[in-house]
Order: C-alpha cells, then sequence, then structure tokens
C-alpha cells in the first residue's frame, strides 16, 4: 500500500534546479560585465549648489532621529513660514540609514527628503561621493549669526559650506548612583565587581576610542594597533561575560530595569533618564569623554532645497533653539540659547551637560577620522566581530 | 483536451506567486553573492571567495544557530506533545477554547511579544529570583544569555509544533486505540504502538516548522541575547545593514539555506518521508 518514493527522483529535480541557476547566473555574466563602472573615486566630483527660489513654499521632508525635536518647532515653522513639513524619525542607525539611502542617492534621489541629519563622520562619506549639496548662505542668515565659535570651522567642512550642526553631544558613563557609586573611569567598567551589569554601545567610533583613553592611547594619534588593541580588550570583557550585551539607545531600558548599573552612554539621553529615575547619573570620565555633532545636510535631488534652507535658518533663532533644547537636552551649537534658558529654566542653563565650559571638556576627543578606507574596514570589520561574538 | 489544461490553469497563481517572489529574488541574491567590491561599484565577476569566507569566518554563528534551534525543536516538542494530546483527547468542551488560547498570542505581534520577555527574564524579575534562589541560575541572570535566546525561540514558535501535531492526533480513528486494548495492550503500549506512529506525520511536520524559522531567526537574539549569543540571522543584518558588505550577506543566506535543506533531507530520510506524507507502512 505504501507507494515507493524514489529518491533518485527528488536528487534528479534537485540536479534539474542547480543547472538552472547555474545557466541563469552564467548569463548573467555575459550581460553584467559592462554596466559595473560605479562612483568610486566620486570626490572629484563637483558638488550640485543650492538655488533659492524666492520664498520658501510648498511642502518641506525632514529625516531626523526620533525623540529629537521639541513638539512645538515643526508646528511653529509650518505657521511662520507657510512651508508644510513631513518629518520623519527614520535615522536609528548613521550605516543603516545611509545604507538604506545609498541606492536612491546613486542615482541623484533624496527619497523625497530634503533634510538629513547625520553624524560628522557619515556626512563626510556623503560628501566625497557627491551625495551632497552645496548651500546657497544667502538663506541662511541666522546660522551665519547664531553658530557658536567652536563650531564654525571644523576640519571636515572649514566654511560650513555643506554642513549645518543640529545637535552636539558627549559620550561618557551612566552609572546607577546607589549600585554603582564608584565608577568614575571608563576603566572602572572593566571591574569584575560589575560583571555581567555593564552595556557597551555598539557604536564602533564612541566604545573603542573610549577604551584606548582607558588604555593611556590618544585617540586622535591611534595607530591600526591600537585600534586592534582595543577591540581585542573589549573582546575578552565580552566573552568573559562582564559585558552584558552591545546596545543603542535601548541601554535606557537595562538601566531602568536594573539589569545594567553601568553603561557607556549619551549625555542627552542622561538627562532625560534622570527625569524618571534621579539615581542615574551622566558622569565624565576621568579619562575624558567623546565629542560628537550631528550635522543638517541636503542630498542632491533634495526637492525644494529653498524650504530646506529656511528651516535651517529657522532653528537657529536662539527663541526656537531653546525649545529644541529644553526638549532634548543635548549640547546646542547656537549661540544665545543659555541667555534665553535663563530666563525661562535656570536650572537646564547651568547644566553642565547642556553647556558645557571649555574646562569640562578638556579631556574629550573629537570623533576620530580614519587614515583611509581600508583601515576603516578593517577596524569595523573587527569591531562587528566582537558584536556577533 | 480542455480537461488537461484545467490542472496547469489552477497552478498559475502559486506558479506565479513563487516566481515572482522566490524565484527571482534568489536569482538576484545568487548573483549579489557572487559580486565583489564596494556598494556602488559591485562587479559580477564569479567571486566563489565570498562562500568561503562565509564559511571560516561565521562557523560559530551558524553552529550555534542550529544548536540554539535544536534546542528549541526539542523543547517545544516535549511540551506541544503532551498539550496537543490534552486537547485532541482530554479537552471535551474545552477543545476549541484550548485551540484559541494556543493562537491567541499571535494576536500580538512577534516584536512585542519577544520584547515582553525582556521583561520576565529581567534580572530582578520574580521568574529569575525564584530560579536563582533554588540553584538553578547561579549567576542570577537569564536574559542576556543563551537560556534566554532558546527560551524565546521555543515560546515564539511553540504554536508551529502544537498545531500539526493537534491535527493528527485528532484524525486518529479512536477505534484503533480501542482494538488494541482488546488485544490486551496496556496503555502505555497503545500508545507507544498505535497512537505515537500514527501522530508521526505531525511531529515530523511540526519539527521541520519550528526548526527551519528559528534557525534563521534574528530578533530573539537581537532583543535577549546579550554578547556572544549572537546568530547567524544577526550576522547576515550587520553585514548588509552595518557593514554594506552585500555580497557576503546574500553568500551567507545562501549557505544558511543549503545548510537547512542537508539538514531537513537528512531528517527525512531518518524519520521516513512516509511519515511526513501521512502514509504508513504495515508492519
Amino acid at each position: 500500500m505504501a507507494s515507493e518514493k524514489d529518491p533518485r527522483r527528488i536528487t534528479a529535480l534537485l540536479a534539474v534546479l542547480v543547472a538552472a541557476a547555474a545557466l541563469a547566473l552564467g548569463l548573467a555574466a555575459c550581460g553584467g560585465g559592462g554596466g559595473g563602472g560605479g562612483i568610486e573615486g566620486g570626490g572629484e566630483k563637483e558638488a550640485e549648489k543650492v538655488k533659492l527660489e524666492g520664498k520658501a513654499s510648498g511642502d518641506l521632508t525632514i529625516s531626523n532621529w526620533p525623540l529629537y525635536i521639541d513638539k512645538k518647532t515643526v508646528p511653529d515653522f509650518e505657521k511662520a513660514s507657510g512651508v508644510k513639513v513631513k518629518y520623519i524619525e527614520d535615522i536609528n542607525s548613521n550605516e543603516e540609514f545611509f545604507n538604506k539611502m545609498q541606492p536612491l542617492l546613486q542615482q541623484g534621489e533624496s527619497g523625497g527628503r530634503s533634510i538629513f541629519v547625520l553624524a560628522d563622520y557619515q556626512v563626510v562619506k556623503m560628501h566625497k561621493l557627491g551625495y551632497l549639496q552645496e548651500f546657497d548662505k544667502a538663506g541662511l542668515p541666522e546660522v551665519e549669526k547664531n553658530l557658536v565659535s567652536s563650531l564654525q570651522h571644523p576640519a571636515f567642512d572649514p566654511n560650513r559650506d555643506w554642513t549645518v550642526p543640529w545637535q552636539s553631544g558627549m559620550t561618557g558613563v551612566i552609572v546607577n548612583k546607589d549600585t554603582a557609586p564608584d565608577v568614575r573611569s571608563i576603566c572602572d567598567l572593566f571591574d569584575p565587581k560589575y560583571k555581567g551589569k555593564v552595556d557597551f554601545l555598539n557604536e564602533v567610533r564612541e566604545t573603542v576610542p573610549l577604551v584606548m583613553k582607558c588604555e593611556g592611547v590618544n585617540p586622535d594619534e591611534a595607530t591600526e594597533a591600537d585600534w586592534m588593541k582595543a577591540i581585542e580588550k573589549i573582546k575578552g570583557a565580552a566573552e568573559s561575560g562582564q559585558v552584558r550585551r552591545f546596545t543603542g539607545n535601548d541601554y535606557a531600558r537595562d538601566l531602568t530595569s536594573g539589569d545594567a548599573v553601568a553603561v557607556i552612554g549619551w549625555s542627552g539621553d542622561a538627562v532625560q533618564l534622570q527625569a524618571d529615575n534621579p539615581n542615574l547619573e551622566w558622569r565624565m570620565p576621568t579619562e575624558g569623554c567623546m565629542l560628537w555633532s550631528e550635522d543638517m545636510v541636503i542630498p542632491t535631488g533634495a526637492p525644494n532645497p529653498t524650504a530646506a534652507e529656511a528651516f535651517m535658518n529657522f532653528v537657529y533663532e536662539p527663541e526656537v533653539q531653546a525649545n529644541i533644547a529644553e526638549y532634548v537636552n543635548y549640547v546646542t551649537p547656537v549661540e544665545g540659547v543659555k541667555q534665553v534658558l535663563a530666563k525661562r529654566e535656570p536650572e537646564l542653563a547651568k547644566n553642565p551637560l547642556i553647556f558645557p565650559s571649555a574646562s569640562f571638556t578638556k579631556n574629550c576627543s573629537a570623533t576620530p577620522v580614519f587614515k583611509s578606507e581600508e583601515e576603516e574596514l578593517k577596524v569595523i570589520k573587527a569591531f562587528d566581530a566582537v558584536l556577533n561574538g | 483536451m480542455r480537461r488537461r489544461v484545467i490542472p496547469y490553469f489552477l497552478l498559475g497563481p502559486g506558479t506565479a506567486w513563487l516566481l515572482i517572489f522566490f524565484v527571482v529574488p534568489l536569482y538576484y541574491m545568487g548573483k549579489l553573492s557572487l559580486e565583489s567590491g564596494f556598494v556602488g561599484s559591485l562587479e559580477f565577476n564569479w567571486h566563489w571567495d565570498n562562500y568561503k569566507e562565509a564559511l571560516s569566518e561565521y562557523d560559530t554563528q551558524f553552529i550555534r544557530s542550529f544548536v540554539y534551534a535544536g534546542a528549541a525543536t526539542l523543547l517545544s516538542l516535549i511540551i506541544a506533545y503532551p498539550l496537543a494530546y490534552a486537547i485532541a483527547f482530554k479537552a471535551g468542551r474545552w477543545r476549541n477554547l484550548m485551540l484559541f488560547a494556543v493562537v491567541a498570542p499571535f494576536f500580538t505581534t512577534y516584536l512585542i511579544r519577544t520584547i515582553a520577555w525582556e521583561t520576565i527574564l529581567s534580572d530582578e524579575s520574580p521568574v529569575t529570583e525564584f530560579l536563582h534562589a533554588i540553584g538553578l541560575v547561579p549567576s542570577g541572570h537569564i536574559l542576556a544569555t543563551s537560556a534566554a535566546v532558546i527560551a524565546g525561540l521555543t515560546y515564539n514558535f511553540l504554536p508551529f509544533m502544537i498545531l500539526p501535531i493537534y491535527a493528527s492526533l485528532e484524525r486518529i480513528d479512536v477505534r484503533l486505540i480501542e482494538a488494541s486494548k482488546d488485544l490486551y495492550a496496556s496503555a502505555a503500549q497503545s500508545f507507544w504502538r498505535v497512537t505515537l506512529p500514527l501522530s508521526a506525520p505531525g511531529v515530523v511536520a511540526g519539527t521541520l516548522l519550528t526548526f527551519i524559522p528559528a534557525a534563521g531567526d534574528y530578533v530573539n537574539a537581537q532583543f535577549l541575547g546579550g554578547a556572544g549569543n549572537r546568530m547567524i540571522g544577526n550576522v547576515i543584518q550587520s553585514l548588509y545593514l552595518s557593514q554594506a558588505d552585500y555580497p557576503s550577506a546574500a553568500a551567507l543566506s545562501f549557505v544558511l539555506m543549503a545548510l537547512i535543506m542537508i539538514a531537513v533531507v537528512v531528517y527525512i530520510r531518518f524519520a521516513g518521508s512516509e511519515a511526513l506524507m501521512g502514509e504508513e507502512n504495515a508492519p
């Protein structure tokens, strides 16, 4: 009664499928030869330039990170300018956002978006590939007037021709004062007392340089060997169970549930977390912190760049920026906000995490720049290998 | 003539679906997996090194994925069989309610259900503290360990094990079991020699439906695992999105597919394709 299923028939079927696939691939090889080309070496590409067209109007789409703006600024801008804004919070990681957008950008499209907010190193990469537009400074008088002096001439964009800072911040340690009172440095995070209760950031450009600082290496002068040595140290801590897990913003969950007592974390988050749990505190590591900035940029092919510049200009009015600073609690790039906040909310105006003094950040380092693309790729690969255990 | 054509028409929608959403993407993935270079300047050149690299660099994660998926499948089976048996034979008028309870978690999304386990297994949760107190968890934490990932996988794929087993148990003609008792079989004997063999198709289908998606899962490892618990799905995700190394990611996906296919073929050869097809050999 059992029908004899011939196993050879299945094998034969598989063979046919494999043969078909091989044939199809062969055809692809013939057809795909010429089209390769690509955009490598796009550094020489002439950057597109914003052409202002009268007064801002129409629609504007902005991509930003979650919880990175207050609830008032966008409606206020719509009222003041008559521009209709679609504000999307779809950036969760510099790399992931870029890699999702890259196929569009390569074709000179921006996915309908006119402003991206991304980290310095990421916009530098995009600029090299010719994916960003240069501003028409005539549309940005408030930026010219109010950008803080320390951010006016960064090495990657000395005249701020294609970037406008959105917010800056510091990466250090966030501790629970009850359960990890004596964590004051990055080195302390390796103390076996806190085994399994420590989270590290999954950001290679922040976690690794901080660990280098613990080792006494200046990240600005680090060689590839220094990077690898620091990654090796992180690997050891991950394998021994010292590091519980590698997180993004979600270290907040571990801190509030008590699963982690000390993490590598961002200054603005700590100010927001403190509102819920006063025991949580951001500390400047004794080795110093990492300083970073995120920039607004206009991608090539962006619709309505006039409105995009109008928005950038609008958030550089101190009154408007004060609303944002009050909500996000990161370091604001706009001069005059402290004075506005001193009247509105004196506590915030005194907070060194929002208005850090030069002496407070004297040991901090800027996001490191890799010497070559090969080095960058090698380091990222090694760090990802640690993340993937 | 017409009668011969109709079956092909009936196959049409299914074939078209398979072609557009499986064969075509598979073809592009296959092509991608043999390309080399960086995004933006990828070139097709039969770059088999992607495969060599995939196997040599990520063998740990492959083995880990299969161990986790295997453990989750085994646990699911141990939990599912008695439950399916109870629903099929003992539930009486509660049967529909119990079946509904099995499916009810699907009313919440997969992601939310997994994240809920973060709270359940958190270090200061009653579950963890109880298990710690009775000495089962000496380290005091479950979350961010392999145990949490396996627990999450088991929980998430359990219904895929229960339903096919239930379906095959429910189909059993109870007169066969009565007959075995008439022939002086003990309860245990009639279970081992009648009920279990007759439900084998359900067990085989259930294990496949659990093991295959579990081996490729990455959500559980992402939320419930810690450093050193990432599965191959996480590696593929990070290759695609953080390193933008599409060819390696595609190659890795193909290797995963091939390994699962081999495992399934071997399993079916041993478990017997007759069991899967629901044909029972007379002893």
